[in-house]
């Protein structure tokens, strides 16, 4: 009969029926089944011991030891960790109701309905009540549901079953009674869990004895559950005992699931550490980069700035080669590198983003616009530099030209000077006769001609010179002094030639006077006569020397003929390389830019995954790559034409710097473009789910979506989650069910279900979860020991760990405590103060 | 820049949350404020760069380095705050 103590409130509400009915159906089971309460006995005694020797203590008989409360007591503040009101110690019958009634309030406190159990039969030693009691107690907290009403929790606990022996071809359970007769189930549960532990394929479905036993050894040796059933009962019973059954099982659903969860709390931890450590790795490899690149750009920069001139060419041209060499070989590297720089920094800030991290701030001098900054100063400095190597070779080509140029007219003009000098000197005018002296004179003129002539030579050497100074000519000195000897030499040689034109007149006159006394001394001129032709003969023998200056000459021409032969063929090769080069560069001029439009289309378009995206860029990037030898071909064309000292070329648009300029461009776009699709992967990824996931989230929801309407309630989501593995206390549950079922409604969508799925399966992570996954590895504690983060973390992992968790200082701390709020929300950079 | 002074009479919870760190390369901040908390009602408010705490200089310190001085100071936190607004880090193009 059911017994209300007055003044005590029961917080059930039942109908008259349901409480015969119920009767009853109690009544009807034990009259059927005694073999029923044999096994109930057994198991649950079993139970209640596995949790009442934590407290040190056990029963021997179910429905004695429990008649005064004070052991129903202890088991509940065992089973729950919380503390009930203190018992009464006295030892009269309304003692021990009264210590009954506070373990009954107890349980209906957690919001178990109890029907008809009263104190009184308890006290009384009534086995039925008692086994109901105890059977109410294993439903509330080994298998957690809210109400007497088995059908949730019995249905999560069975699917768990289904789904865990789901492999083993010979075990199929469908209930918990008659599935589980041979064994073969319990085994099963104990291989797909610690396959270490038992040898499946030994089993026989024939010795069901056997096999519930062994499963039972093992159960009580290597997993700390105490043997609870009687292997001979189950099988000679047609159908067991229900309950005993699942009070067995579902302390085999908290071994495994609550192992399962430590070790996904030990790899989420290990997760987020290795997201943290890789993060950290990219920020190092950042800062790390980004300064190699930044010193070698104030180390090339002032190279690129240095405008002192050579003297010779072959140095200058060492010059330009240097240069060539730095764009071809020392730049690319560099470029890339600088497309890498940009590409991590990238990558890194998305995955900081994706994985709830505050972003990357470098340090100072080296945040990306430090980088773009002198990035360009060194593109302005090589621009600068390679115009004025250009320049330069331009000047000392036309400058050695033109030194040669003088030194030749240099050179034949001193030849020619040479002794003219000594001639002017001559007296030779005196002693000789008018006729000769005529003769000296127009000998004389066409010397003075000759002079003339060579008036226009001394100005050219004079305006070589002068072209050679303002073209800065490094040995403008010499040039200078050999110029002024030349012409200071000239003004004497003109002077002279005054001088002795002056006295060959005078002597001509002074011998036509002579000459007319001649006469009158003729007959005294005979050794005078003498004297003249031997006088002329002198002069005949200058005129042969002049004759063979011609011949000199003659012999010179063809030498310059041949040199001019030489410079018509160097032409032609020369126009030859333009054309070749021009070809090339017209060809590759256009494929780059082409290959840009592809480029920016492809990323353009939005329809089709990102795997095609991705697949199409890397057929770009493959193309592209081996397109790289024609770039080289043309390399080397351009440097055969800087060395032949060609500086235009009218059959292209192109120059090699446009080329390289571009070139550079198409590598960089292609880099970026695919990097941006890789991105957008990331994101995808880290959000998303695959489709069979997906199959399997419908698939439970479904089954226990039993209204059929697309809508949980909470029962059913918590069986859903039971039935997943997920062993739930009291407060993870209510933190889960704000999450699913924010606005308070009763009823859990398949979409919120989803998110909550996707969130817990996912990769993001939030300090929340970081710290809850802590929690599990301590147990509940508010902080964790060392050796705890040892057992459960792989090594490297514990030690990083340990180094870096500060002490913790809370209330209830002990010597190396360690503080894993403090730690894991340090890990976002957050933390609530 | 607009740099002031808050102090807080205790005991904690102070009524913020706090972000960054030099091992997060990111100034220390204030990233949250619980309506009506301590922190609130001083006048602190969201994106306040912290430069100093106690006193001291907040500009060297890890992310939990600045938690245990915060959490050190039990019956009253003083913080130096600033309202200026230092250059955002987006993904950016070197160009």
């Amino acid at each position: 009969m059911n017994q209300i103590e007055p003044g005590v409130q029961y917080n059930y509400v039942y109908e008259d029926d349901e409480y015969m009915i119920q009767e009853e159906e109690w009544d009807r089971d034990l009259l059927l089944d005694p073999a029923w309460e044999k096994q109930q006995r057994k198991t649950f005694t079993a139970w209640c011991n596995s949790h009442l020797r934590k407290a040190g203590t056990q029963i021997e008989n179910i429905e004695e030891d429990f008649r005064n409360g004070l052991k129903l007591m202890l088991l509940l503040e065992v089973i729950s960790g919380e503390r009930l009101p203190k018992p009464d110690r006295g030892k009269m019958r309304f003692h021990k109701i009264a210590n009954v009634n506070k373990a009954l309030d107890y349980i209906a406190s957690k919001g178990v309905k109890l029907v008809s159990i009263g104190a009184e039969e308890i006290v009384d030693g009534n086995v039925k009540m008692t086994l109901g009691m105890i059977w109410t107690i294993i439903l509330r907290f080994a298998i957690q549901d809210i109400s007497v009403e088995e059908t949730s929790a019995k249905e999560g606990l069975l699917l768990w079953c289904q789904r865990k022996t789901a492999p083993y071809r010979n075990v199929n359970i469908q209930n918990f009674h008659t599935s589980w007769k041979d064994g073969l189930g319990l085994c099963a549960l104990i291989h797909r869990h610690r396959p270490d532990l038992i040898d499946y394929s030994k089993l026989n479905k024939d010795d069901p004895i056997g096999n519930i036993n062994l499963a039972m050894e093992i159960a009580e040796k290597h997993l700390d559950i105490p043997k609870m059933l009687d292997a001979e009962d189950i099988v000679n019973t047609p159908k067991p005992d229900e309950r005993a059954i699942m009070t067995y099982v579902s302390c085999f659903y908290h071994a495994f699931a609550g192992a399962e969860q430590a070790e996904t709390a030990a790899n989420r931890i290990c997760k987020v550490l290795a997201v943290n450590q890789e993060n950290e790795r990219l920020m190092e490899e950042y800062e790390r980069l980004a300064s190699e690149l930044l010193e070698w750009i104030q180390r090339t920069i002032p190279w690129l700035e240095n405008r002192t001139p050579e003297k010779t060419m072959q140095a200058m041209q060492k010059k330009l080669e240097d240069f060539r060499d730095y764009r071809r070989k020392h730049k690319p590297p560099k470029v890339q590198e600088k497309c890498q720089l940009e590409i991590n920094f990238n990558t890194l800030q998305t995955k900081l983003r994706i994985s709830n991290r505050p972003a990357f701030m470098p340090s100072e001098g080296k945040m990306v616009s430090d980088i773009a900054g002198a990035w360009q100063r060194l593109e302005q400095a090589e621009k600068g530099y390679e115009e004025w190597l250009l320049n330069e070779i331009r000047r000392l080509e036309r400058v050695e030209h033109l030194a040669e140029k003088f030194r030749q007219k240099a050179s034949t003009h001193e030849t020619w000077a040479y002794g003219k000098e000594q001639i002017l000197l001559q007296k030779d005018y005196e002693s000789a006769s008018l006729t000769e002296v005529r003769a000296l004179l127009r000998k004389h003129e066409a010397f003075e001609s000759d002079l003339a002539a060579h008036q226009d030579r001394v100005e050219q050497i004079a305006a070589i010179a002068q072209e050679l100074n303002e073209l800065d000519y490094h040995d403008a000195v010499n040039i200078n002094d050999r110029c002024q000897k030349i012409c200071d030499q000239w003004d004497r040689l003109g002077t002279l030639t005054q001088k002795r034109r002056e006295a060959l007149e005078r002597t001509e006159k002074l011998l036509e006077t002579i000459d007319q006394l001649h006469l009158e001394f003729a007959k005294r001129a005979a050794p005078f006569n003498n004297w003249m032709e031997g006088a002329m003969e002198d002069l005949q023998d200058m005129f042969i020397v002049h004759s063979i200056e011609e011949i000199q000459v003659k012999q010179l021409v063809p030498v310059r003929d041949q040199s001019l032969q030489e410079e018509l063929a160097r032409q032609h090769a020369n126009e030859r390389l333009r054309r070749q080069f021009a070809a090339q560069a017209n060809a590759i001029g256009p494929w780059i830019q082409s290959k840009m439009e592809e480029i920016a289309r492809s990323s353009i378009q939005i329809t089709g995954a990102l795997e095609d995206q991705m697949n199409q860029l890397k057929q770009y990037e493959h193309n592209i790559i081996n397109y790289k030898n024609n770039i080289d071909k043309l390399e080397g064309d351009h440097q055969l034409i800087q060395e032949a000292l060609v500086f235009d070329n009218k059959h292209t648009n192109y120059t090699m710097e446009h080329i390289r300029v571009g070139w550079e461009l198409l590598l960089t776009t292609i880099a970026r473009t695919i990097n941006e699709v890789e991105t957008q992967m990331l994101m995808r990824d880290a959000k998303g789910i695959t489709q069979e996931q997906m199959n399997e989230f419908r698939a439970s929801f479904n089954h226990f979506d039993r209204r059929k309407n697309g809508l949980m309630d909470h029962e059913d989501f918590r069986a859903c989650l039971i039935s997943m593995g997920y062993d739930l206390g009291e407060a993870e549950f209510a933190r889960i069910m704000t999450l699913v079922d924010p606005n308070g409604q009763g009823t859990v969508t398949f979409q919120s279900f989803i998110d909550f799925m996707t969130r817990e399966t996912a990769d993001t992570d939030t300090a929340e979860q970081v710290i809850a996954s802590f929690r599990i590895l301590a147990s509940d504690k508010p902080y964790i020991l060392a050796e705890e983060l040892r057992r459960e973390l792989p090594p490297d992992q514990a030690q990083y760990c340990i180094k870096r968790m500060p002490a913790y200082s809370g209330p209830g701390s002990v010597p190396g405590a360690l503080d894993y709020a403090a730690f894991s929300s340090a890990l976002y950079g957050e933390s609530d103060l | 820049m607009d740099s002031f002074k808050v102090v807080l009479e205790g005991p904690a919870p102070w009524g913020f949350r706090l972000q960054g760190g030099k091992d997060f390369n990111v100034p220390l901040s204030i990233s949250r404020l619980t309506p009506g908390g301590k922190a609130a009602q001083a006048g602190v408010s969201v994106g306040d760069w912290v430069l100093s705490i106690d006193g001291e200089n907040a500009g060297g310190l890890t992310h939990i380095e600045a938690q245990n001085k915060i959490r050190a100071c039990g019956e009253r936190l003083s913080l130096g705050l600033s309202r200026a607004q230092p250059p955002q880090s987006k993904p950016q193009k070197l160009h």
